[in-house]
């Protein structure tokens, strides 16, 4: 296993990394880059074990309920990082494809498992590397008048393919040290060169990532950010110019029909992994609510109650949904568990729609001091700090309290990150159209459907209601 | 009236008030890189209006079509600007009751003639600001007023009570002009000045922010002739009515105007996609275009009803204000995520400017930003930089709070347009529809 050194001494290796239009070469020592990497190095620290043959918990494929469980209680042992997330959802993407990829052709499964192993052995974090930058979005992959506009293979030899194209929005590409590319939809015959899923290091020749990160700027007091100033993660817009992937790295190659395939695993997992947190965030945001109600002492006003009881209510429905969602997990042919795409699309589109309005009831608890309370070095000046220790603290609060409640709620929902929060929230996984779609896919309507034939012949009126096409 | 350039503004601001930032004294907010756009803001309003036309800022409107013009003139200015128009309708007040109507006028006079800025204090922050001492020269003030915006680049600060205060505090009964460099005052300003050493990764915010600031007040010497209210805790509630008017106003006609905005990134974030015709699109658009009509409606509505004062001024419908406020917060957020869900994540994770530039990105950029013939890598980019910056980055973040928090929030704009409503009118229909007001007939004789 790595160390946390180790491990940022591993991303020296001449990746081509670029933010705010200049070169990276160390991430470590970046100014907006070095937080995420410390992080990253601090979760590595977290889970080190000098034993031969140790390994980190996130490459645990389950196998049972239990096996899930155990997995997620020894990671919960650890820290965690989204450089170890998008590590523990691709692979599992990658495990929960390789029986239907193996139908194909069987070395596709044993590369997947193969590759599961390299990275568990070598301790490596990887990337989940989806979205195309798809060009014109009502003409496929072979009709954009460039044919670059999605991932595809441009040359081929004995020994493997070329790649050229851009992947976006890849979360922690740049501190990662693998890119699990995988094609961003279902292909149709004819795209056989955009049907491409393969794993290509960070640094291989012709990656170029030009980053975005919600990292704060400048010199900040780490506690007026105390979420993202120390949480962030750059995001890649990851360029293949020509990158030659080697046979044993590829896992889809060609076959348009399982395109799809790779990508519904991963957003099936990521979603998953979205549903445990979402639960615990509805919860948060409830507490959050009811502290600023009474830091604002207003926690006794009548409308305050109702607006914590619809809070209550959302965040119940959350954590029934996330239950649900294990309690009704599948097994693939291989034995993996996966939860039930169902509720977790389902919890996803649900969270979703409710979003904008918890955002609003918390803002309206807090009021503007969310946005515009001093800051924390304006605190400690002490040409100022008695007047604001006066002025912002209120029982059952101190002054502190109210501006550690300020700062995280701006941090967390009306700042950068706040900001980042709310998109990703919305989108990692698919929008609200995907989440309708696979909803449909997965509910069983002709069983709602038979509840209501009950009703036609309840009513007599069965065999005259199937033959108005009723039902 | 002496109109000041930009640069005379600029002059006038340097005068050693205290103003602090992040824990540190601002030594000039002319120079302060997180304080200087906003100056630059408030200057070119001064420019603007040096170079001719009708000034909004002193002239109150006089007709319906007035007051639109007046509205898009301060949506376009700068806060401060705004803010003075705000204190300049206070002439309202100078013959109520309890009120030192003379010295009112003669302050409002004052900063008509030498074209001051003035930030009005009506938040309070802890127990606001009260009078601690009296003397034949004047009063001292003591406390502490929150979101005051523009307090350190103006040249007054208007401090009034937030609100009616009881009639046993009367010591919190005070509205006063107190200059921003008297002695006792300190500024604490937060700002959205972007902080990224490029800017250009900030379009809105790098030329629309402004000091949002925490104004504290400490044994301030006030003279007599700049103390407006004196104790009278009656008519303490009036000043803070009259500028919430007019703040309100700029917020329902700005709810307009922000609605027309997020539904045109969306339509044409779509149409660079090539997808305005997908149904779920459709469906998100169609939605945004109701809202963007509805806030329009409610606007233009304010206007239609609007009122006049005695003295001519023309007042935008309180009712339809607070509406369309109620109305256009309340889907604010549910219709940035319909931009959000129309844009794609590139709203978060577009490169910047800088990339563009650097000659090892600037191709990748281009060729994989565009999306068809006319739709360039640039295009996309600049408008994936304004939405975040709008809508889901620090500026947008501080908007929204902000702007939802006027008029006392989703709730009280609600509160509010109920108590405005009218009701007798609505409960007369629904007697009238009901027919309960129509005789009742007789009934026959029961017979055992």
């Amino acid at each position: 296993m790595m160390t946390g050194e180790q491990y940022k001494a591993s991303l020296r290796d001449g990746r081509r990394t670029y933010l705010d239009g200049e070169r990276v070469t160390d991430p470590a020592n970046h100014p907006r880059l070095k937080v995420a990497v410390e992080r990253a190095a601090r979760v590595y620290d977290s889970f080190y074990d000098p034993r031969p043959g140790a390994f980190n918990p996130v490459y645990i494929m389950p196998k049972s309920v239990e096996e899930y469980e155990e997995r997620r209680a020894l990671l919960r042992k650890g820290e965690t990082d989204m450089t170890l997330g998008t590590t523990g959802v691709v692979l599992l993407a990658l495990a929960t494809s390789a029986p239907e990829l193996g139908h194909l052709k069987p070395e596709y499964r044993e590369r997947i498992y193969d590759y599961i192993e390299f990275v568990k052995a070598n301790d490596l974090r990887c990337a989940e590397v989806v979205t195309d930058a798809k060009g014109h979005r009502k003409l496929r992959p072979n009709q954009q008048d460039d044919p670059d506009f999605y991932v595809h293979v441009v040359d081929r030899t004995s020994e493997g393919v070329y790649i050229t194209g851009a992947k976006m929005h890849i979360s922690g590409a740049s501190l990662d040290h693998e890119l699990v590319v995988l094609p961003t939809k279902a292909m149709r015959p004819g795209e056989e060169a955009y049907a491409i899923a393969c794993a290509v290091p960070v640094n291989a020749p012709g990656v170029t990532i030009i980053d975005t990160t919600y990292a704060p700027y400048g010199d900040y007091d780490p506690r007026d950010y105390p979420v993202s100033g120390s949480r962030n993660c750059p995001e890649g817009f990851v360029v293949f110019d020509r990158v030659f992937v080697p046979y044993e790295r590829v896992f889809l190659d060609g076959e348009t029909s399982h395109a799809a395939v790779l990508a519904h695993s991963l957003g099936l997992w990521e979603r998953a992994e979205g549903t445990l947190h979402a639960a615990d965030d509805a919860d948060r945001m409830v507490g959050l609510a009811a502290l600023l109600a009474e830091a604002n002492g207003t926690a006794d006003q009548p409308h305050v109650k109702d607006r914590l009881a619809w809070l209550v209510v959302y965040a119940t429905m959350c954590r029934a949904a996330a239950e649900a969602a294990m309690l009704h997990a599948r097994k693939t042919e291989d034995g993996l568990l996966t939860p039930s795409p169902l509720y977790v699309s389902a919890l996803k589109y649900y969270r979703s729609e409710m979003m904008a309005k918890v955002l609003d009831i918390v803002h309206d608890m807090g009021g503007s001091l969310i946005v515009n309370a001093p800051r924390w070095r304006d605190f400690d000046n002490p040409e100022l700090h008695t007047a604001l220790a006066k002025a912002l603290g209120t029982e059952p609060l101190t002054a502190e309290e109210r501006l550690q409640l300020f700062s995280y709620v701006r941090d967390t929902t009306a700042d950068a990150y706040g900001g980042w929060s709310y998109v990703t929230g919305q989108l990692a996984g698919g929008g609200q159209h995907a989440q309708r779609l696979v909803a449909m896919r997965q509910y069983d309507l002709e069983r709602a459907k038979d509840l209501a034939r009950k009703v036609l012949k309840s009513a007599g009126r069965a065999e005259e209601g199937s033959a108005a096409g009723l039902v | 009236m002496h109109m000041r350039s930009g640069e005379s503004y600029r002059q006038s601001i340097r005068d050693g008030r205290a103003l602090y930032l992040e824990g540190e004294r601002v030594a000039d907010p002319t120079e302060h890189p997180l304080i200087k756009p906003s100056v630059d803001w408030v200057a070119a309003t001064y420019d603007r209006l040096a170079a001719g036309g009708r000034n909004w800022i002193f002239e109150p409107p006089r007709s319906q079509g007035e007051l639109q013009a007046q509205m898009t003139f301060l949506l376009e200015a700068d806060d401060t600007a705004a803010s003075t128009a705000g204190c300049a309708m206070l002439r309202e007040l100078a013959d109520a009751p309890g009120v030192h109507g003379a010295r009112l006028t003669s302050f409002l006079d004052r900063v008509r003639s030498e074209d001051l800025r003035v930030a009005n204090a009506v938040l309070d922050a802890g127990e606001g600001v009260r009078i601690v001492r009296r003397s034949p020269e004047g009063v001292v003030i003591s406390g502490a007023k929150r979101h005051v915006m523009g307090a350190s680049i103006v040249h007054e600060l208007l401090v009034v009570p937030s609100g009616k205060v009881p009639a046993d505090q009367s010591e919190r009964a005070v509205a006063a002009a107190v200059g921003v460099n008297a002695k006792g005052v300190r500024i604490v300003n937060v700002t959205t000045t972007p902080r990224a050493q490029d800017a250009r990764h900030f379009p809105l915010s790098q030329v629309r922010s402004m000091p949002d600031c925490f104004v504290v007040f400490d044994e301030v010497f006030v003279p007599w002739e700049r103390v407006f209210l004196d104790g009278d805790t009656e008519a303490s509630g009036r000043f803070a009515e009259v500028l919430g008017v007019w703040e309100r106003a700029r917020a329902a006609a700005w709810m307009a105007e922000e609605a027309e905005l997020v539904f045109g990134l969306a339509q044409t974030i779509v149409e660079m996609n090539g997808v305005p015709n997908a149904s779920h699109i459709l469906d998100k658009l169609s939605h945004m275009a109701v809202w963007a009509t509805m806030c329009r409606a409610g606007w233009e509505a304010a206007i239609d009803n609007a009122v006049k004062t005695p003295s001519g001024t023309v007042l935008p419908s309180a009712l339809h204000v607070y509406a369309t406020l109620a109305y256009g917060r309340n889907h604010y957020n549910e219709m940035v995520g319909y931009l959000h869900d129309v844009s794609g994540a590139l709203v978060l994770t577009c490169p910047s400017v800088a990339d563009y530039d650097n000659e090892a990105t600037h191709h990748y950029m281009e060729k994989y930003l565009r999306t068809m013939k006319g739709v360039t890598g640039w295009d996309r980019m600049k408008m994936f930089h304004l939405i975040r910056d709008m809508t889901a980055d620090h500026y947008g973040g501080w908007a929204k709070v902000v702007q939802q928090s006027i008029g006392g929030g989703l709730h009280g704009q609600r509160m509010a347009t109920l108590r405005l409503y009218p009701k007798e009118a609505a409960k007369a229909k629904a007697r009238l529809f009901a027919r309960v007001d129509e005789r009742q007939p007789q009934r026959p004789p029961t017979t055992t």
